[in-house]
């Protein structure tokens, strides 16, 4: 085995997935609604969404630890709904390692070929190779409670890759380290992902993490895809307030519809107008929901526009936050790199600018489902 | 969420049941049969006479006071015990010393706490008469009783206390210390609630061991204190009476079945602590005056003391003539054992050497499927297996009795019976450690396995079992001790083919040929503290030197 | 189970050193789950209610005449009655080996015993039978009063000589004497007082129960009290003159005396099981133990019965302790068809009280 990629990645494919089980207390419970799914071969797709959003039963399912209550998953083009997780070819990476307490990090790498009865020399090499792949190259002899808690890592990821599977299966594999380690793993695991082409799937609660590594990303809410994109797409259209407000801060404001043109609409919000982009028709006269970006807004002196009033200030160093209201609702505004002498202090009148691509109007269809 | 659609554990899972069956459930249900029945058929007379009958009543009020007083009194001896050795800083060689002393109760044969109170507590007992000059001093009754029974068991409840105060960390009291209390106030207020499941549960233990223990009462209660074990074995084996008997040893099981329920719900409010292999929380405080620290030990010691000298007591029978009357020493009861009695030692020593690996394994299995695993029935299967370690041995013997004396099975008379006996009796033990083991190990270093393309049993074998290593050792340990030192359940066992040692010492004992008796005693002690120290030390070698720190200590 | 102590060098069944060893050990493995290698031209199992030390000599005694080796397991009488008759469906055993007479009726009104009459029998005068042949005496045993001397001294006090004397208050928590419910030697002194009583059971069981406040406890085998006896732990008791006199030969001081008004004596018997694997053995054995092949050894060996086979003269040491006694009869055949409901009544009346 050597640092190949593999030719012949392949994709997942889930069909009307979904997950229930009787809880004790609180009766029937559906973890995962209905969920289709494809992943592309070589690609690296994440399951993004807060705790109990079902992205961790969903990355089960597909590795065979849990039974899907209905529907079908696809590895390639093998229906592997009904087979056990030893005979799916997977990786799988675990939260807390998992690695095999009584045995030595070469004992652990070389597990899953030990059980693929490779030859002792053929294991020998494997092994030595993917460690070193790994930065841990020499730690053979070593036991996984004497290694620090990134390493144990790595020879998790070690011992699910050495037996080159179809598909690698990441659950928040990195949430137990600190955020340092955090981010030069994540940027290992990708490259290393990268290099190898395996088809991955990654699950975390983490959207930095997530933008940082994916090719797209699912971003799921009870137990439903909301919304499935690249990172940029998801942060510059989310598809509705839940999606927006999960990546990144977002500010929503509520706006009634009072002129729809070409793609653009004029909304009114209190007594002052604003133009924004429509990402799907509205009505007039409806109630909507605008979306903007705190980064996106400009603060100036007033000069006309669209006028608020600070309410704090902030100073973080690399950026001002300041909080304003307009109309009754608050909007939060960050500049970055600010200016030594900018300044507005709360209670002042300002002018807020926001460029008409970063304003958009939210599907009214869309939202928590 | 699973299905189990391992061939294998599928397998294995019929395969038990099988053997619970045969070996658990059918032989109480002949007893219960033959309790509920009299010569025409099911019956309800034969309860109701037993029910009615005055002296049975007397039996079980008298079991439940002795074992009410011995849970008591075993529990505050544990707990002094436990404390002295996690709270007043002893010293190595002290918890060491302590350890061994009050290992020897728990792997001596029946018996020897009793005989050597008659020696030292009769009318003309060496301590009472010689040392005390007191006349016509009684050792039958409540008070010998309960203080040989309680010295016996008390070790359990050591045992079950120590790692509870040793896990509650000290901080918690140097905080309350801190805030201003006394260290009286602290104990009372702190220290105390939150020992209250453990004593609780090294209560219930002692409860349940004095209730069955057939033993003592045998030799010590005298005619006063009739209690239900013994009357038991000698409604069938005086009154050759096998449905009185079984009627009685019936009455045993609700205070039993009592006592095994509350458990599970005391100890499953326990918490579990975990030993992360992060430096423990051993910071030696002043929470303790040094003085009481003293006084604490002085009690201790006085306690082993007194232990080791009934024990010497007993080496010294077994090396002079008569004990009592010619003081001469001699080896012949040594030789006696080696000749006339080599036929009960070997027997004993092959049916405690098959019985252990198969009790190890058994153990092991049967508590990482229930521990593990989701199939229909495991929670029924779980309490099944627990059946026979629950129920005195009275009950488990006279129940193998009637269940395999004859056709559809006939077992008596073999060794299988006696085997079937222990492992079933007392490999629950072995199951409970393995549960609690596995309840530390995450499930999740399973899951690593089957991801890795490893199957159920590759996964056991390479994986949980070494990890469990611990538990299957304690379990191999366990039933090798019972095995050697059984005799309640087992009295109704023996057979022109197999004789136990323990059988023949209470046969010694009764034909007051005490220096065999007392030599066959040394003899069993010697070859378990053998046999425990190879296994330990088994262990260790075998045990990744991480493991240790990894896993948290049994 | 008792493996001869003469030894012979390839006939035992339970080889324990030397040859069959590495093959004994091997086969332990299967042992189990199969029968025991009978490697004995001939072998026979049995219940023996005699102490080990008395029956041990007389099998390697048997062995050695016939060749036959004797596995053996020792049970007091109530055990081994119990056992017997748990196993009538399925006997592991061909003969019940020594023992009192009344567990022997009461066996065999349960019809656990195969009728066979030995030749020796003809020689035995009627108590020493069983009339339809269930079984056969092989030993007489006395009950007899042993007191520890120093006690005796202490409370100047002469060795009891009548049943009152036992009542005296000085004996009181120091009398020891056999558990009914397990011991054929209690079962036998009940009916003595029963007999001397003149089977009036009121009154019997009245002076039973006034014996019981002076008894420190029941054991739960004929002899079990001698040795606190013998100790002083106990200041006298009521046993079989067999304990009694072992005892004594131990060296322990104590004085055996008898009761004016009469005690009774209970046969030793033997008897061959219903449904015994190996009959014709079972028979050789009783034929050995009933005539004066076996009973000529209880003087060399010091073993206290009195013979049963009138053949065999008892030791000059029994003649002089038994001169004077007052050994009087009990109705075997009544105590059998009573035992069961005058031990209960003893349960009930005297021990629980």
């Amino acid at each position: 085995m050597s640092v190949r990629p593999r030719a012949d990645p392949v994709g997942i494919r889930l069909e009307r997935i979904s997950a229930s089980f009787n809880d004790r207390s609180r009766g029937v419970v559906t973890a995962v609604r209905d969920i289709d799914l494809e992943v592309r071969p070589g690609e690296l797709m994440t399951l993004l969404g807060p705790s109990g959003c079902g992205k961790t039963t969903t990355l089960r399912m597909i590795a065979g630890f849990q039974e899907p209550s209905g529907g079908k998953i696809f590895i390639g083009a093998q229906d592997v709904t009904r087979a056990p997780a030893n005979q799916r070819d997977i990786g799988f990476v675990f939260q807390n390692y998992a690695l095999f307490p009584h045995l030595t990090i070469f004992g652990n790498v070389a597990y899953g070929l030990e059980v693929r009865r490779r030859s002792t020399d053929e294991v020998r090499r494997a092994v030595d190779e993917v460690l070193d792949l790994v930065g841990l190259g020499g730690f053979g002899g070593r036991l996984p409670n004497e290694l620090s808690g990134g390493q144990q890592q790595r020879v998790a990821l070690a011992r699910a890759i050495v037996i080159r599977p179809r598909v690698l299966l990441f659950d928040e594999p990195l949430s137990n380290l600190d955020a340092k380690l955090r981010v030069s793993m994540r940027a290992e695991l990708r490259s290393l992902q990268q290099a190898l082409h395996i088809t991955s799937i990654y699950v975390t609660h983490d959207q930095e993490e997530a933008m940082a590594i994916s090719d797209r990303i699912a971003v799921m809410e009870n137990g439903r895809i909301a919304q499935l994109d690249t990172a940029e797409v998801l942060y510059r259209r989310p598809a509705s307030a839940f999606v927006a407000g999960f990546l990144g801060r977002a500010n929503l404001l509520r706006v009634t519809v009072t002129h729809v043109e070409n793609g653009r609409a004029t909304l009114a919000i209190g007594n002052q107008t604003l133009v924004a982009c429509l990402d799907a028709p509205v009505s007039v006269g409806s109630a909507a929901t605008v979306i903007v970006r705190p980064e996106s807004i400009s603060i100036a002196p007033p000069n006309g526009g669209l006028t608020g009033v600070v309410q704090t200030r902030t100073y973080l160093g690399e950026k001002v936050e300041y909080e304003v209201a307009l109309a009754g609702q608050t909007l939060h505004v960050v500049r970055f790199d600010p200016a030594e002498d900018e300044g507005f202090s709360p209670g002042s009148t300002v002018s807020l600018i926001v460029p008409e691509a970063k304003l958009r109007v939210l599907d009214p269809g869309a939202g928590p489902t | 969420m699973r299905r189990p659609r391992d061939g294998v554990r599928l397998l294995v899972v019929v395969v038990l049941w099988l053997l619970l069956a045969l070996f658990v459930l059918y032989p109480l249900a002949r007893l219960i049969a033959r309790a509920f029945s009299d010569d025409a058929g099911f019956s309800l007379q034969p309860l109701a006479a037993a029910i009615g009958n005055r002296d049975n009543v007397r039996a079980f009020r008298n079991s439940l006071l002795l074992a009410t007083l011995v849970g008591i009194c075993g529990t505050v001896l544990g707990f002094l015990f436990a404390f002295t050795v996690e709270r007043t800083q002893a010293p190595r060689g002290w918890v060491r010393g302590l350890d061994n002393a009050t290992l020897l109760p728990l792997i001596s044969p029946p018996f020897t706490t009793s005989i050597a109170f008659v020696f030292s507590f009769g009318p003309r007992g060496f301590i009472t008469h010689d040392l005390l000059r007191m006349n016509n001093a009684s050792v039958y009754g409540l008070s010998s009783t309960l203080a040989a029974e309680a010295l016996t068991y008390f070790p359990l409840a050591y045992l079950a206390l120590r790692p509870m105060l040793a896990g509650i960390g000290g901080n918690i009291e140097e905080m309350a210390f801190s805030l201003g209390g006394s260290r009286w106030r602290v104990f009372r207020t702190v220290t105390l609630p939150l020992t209250i499941p453990g004593l609780a549960n090294a209560f219930l233990l002692l409860f349940a061991a004095s209730l069955a223990d057939f033993a003592t009462p045998l030799i010590l209660a005298g005619n006063d204190l009739p209690v239900l074990p013994t009357q038991a074995y000698l409604q069938i084996t005086g009154m050759f009476d096998l449905r009185g008997g079984a009627i009685l040893s019936l009455f045993l099981l609700f205070p039993a079945a009592i006592v095994y329920f509350l458990q599970r719900h005391v100890v499953e409010r326990r918490r579990f602590v975990t030993v992360t292999g992060k430096g423990g929380a051993g910071t030696p405080s002043q929470r303790i005056s040094p003085l009481l620290g003293v006084g604490l030990r002085l009690a201790c010691l006085a306690i082993v003391v007194f232990v080791l000298y009934l024990y010497a007591l007993l080496v010294v029978a077994s090396l002079v003539r008569a004990f009592g009357a010619n003081y001469s020493a001699t080896l012949a009861h040594y030789h006696v054992i080696f000749t006339e009695g080599l036929p009960a030692i070997e027997d004993t020593l092959i049916i405690a050497i098959i019985g252990m690996p198969l009790g190890g394994l058994y153990g092991v299995v049967m508590g990482y499927l229930v521990s593990r695993t989701r199939f229909a029935g495991r929670g029924v299967m779980e309490v099944v297996s627990m059946l026979n370690y629950a129920l005195p041995g009275t009950i488990v013997g006279i129940a193998y009795l009637l269940a395999f004396n004859q056709r559809p099975i006939a077992l008596t008379g073999t060794a299988t019976i006696i085997i079937a006996c222990y492992v079933f009796r007392y490999s629950p033990s072995g199951i409970r450690t393995t549960v609690a083991l596995l309840q530390q190990i995450d499930r999740s270093i399973e899951e690593a396995s089957f991801s890795l393309g490893a199957g159920s049993l590759t996964t056991f074998r390479r994986v949980m079992l070494p990890l469990i290593l611990p538990a299957f050792f304690a379990a191999l340990s366990i039933v090798f001790i019972r095995s050697m030192t059984a005799i309640s359940a087992t009295i109704f066992l023996v057979s022109i083919n197999w004789t136990l040692i323990t059988v023949r010492i209470l046969e010694n004992m009764t034909e007051l040929s005490l220096g065999p008796a007392a030599a066959f005693s040394v003899f069993v002690i010697v070859a378990v503290m053998v046999v425990t120290s190879l296994l330990n030390l088994g262990l260790r070698r075998l045990t990744a030197p991480g493991l240790r720190l990894a896993i948290a200590r049994q | 189970m008792i493996s001869s102590s003469l030894r012979p060098a390839a006939g035992s069944a339970r080889p324990s050193l030397g040859v069959g060893r590495r093959m004994f050990l091997g086969s332990a493995l299967a042992a189990p789950f199969i029968a025991r290698p009978a490697f004995a031209a001939d072998t026979l199992n049995a219940y023996s209610i005699w102490p080990e030390n008395y029956a041990r000599p007389m099998m390697a005694a048997f062995e050695k005449s016939s060749g036959i080796h004797v596995n053996f397991i020792r049970f007091s009488s109530g055990e081994a009655l119990a056992r017997v008759i748990a196993e009538k469906g399925n006997p592991q055993i061909d003969v019940l080996f020594g023992g009192p007479v009344e567990t022997f009726t009461a066996g065999e009104l349960q019809g656990v015993f195969e009728q066979y009459v030995p030749p020796a029998a003809a020689e035995l005068p009627a108590r020493f039978k069983d009339p339809k042949g269930a079984w056969t005496a092989i030993a007489d045993d006395p009950l007899v009063f042993m007191t520890n001397t120093q006690f005796l001294k202490q409370h100047n006090l002469q060795p009891p000589a009548s049943w009152d004397d036992l009542l005296n208050p000085a004996y009181k928590n120091m009398l020891q004497m056999a558990d009914a419910r397990t011991s054929g030697t209690a079962v036998t002194r009940i009916f003595s007082i029963l007999q001397v009583h003149n089977r009036d059971e009121a009154a019997a069981f009245a002076y039973m129960k006034k014996l019981r406040q002076n008894v420190q406890v029941y054991t739960k085998s004929g002899g079990g009290g001698t040795l606190p006896v013998g100790l002083g732990q106990a200041g006298g008791g009521i046993f079989f003159i067999v304990d009694a006199l072992f005892t004594r030969q131990q060296g322990y001081d104590v004085q055996l005396s008898f009761p004016k008004e009469g005690i009774g004596s209970a046969a030793e018997c033997i008897a061959l099981i219903k449904g015994a694997k190996n009959p014709a053995g079972g028979k050789k054995l009783i034929d050995w133990a009933t005539s004066a092949d076996m009973q000529s050894l209880f003087e060399p060996d010091k073993i206290n019965f009195v013979p049963a086979n009138p053949k065999v003269k008892m030791s000059p040491t029994l003649a002089a302790v038994l001169k004077g006694a007052n050994i009087i009869t009990i109705d075997d055949e009544w105590a059998g068809a009573n035992r069961k409901r005058i031990v209960e009544l003893w349960v009930k009346e005297v021990l629980n009280a």
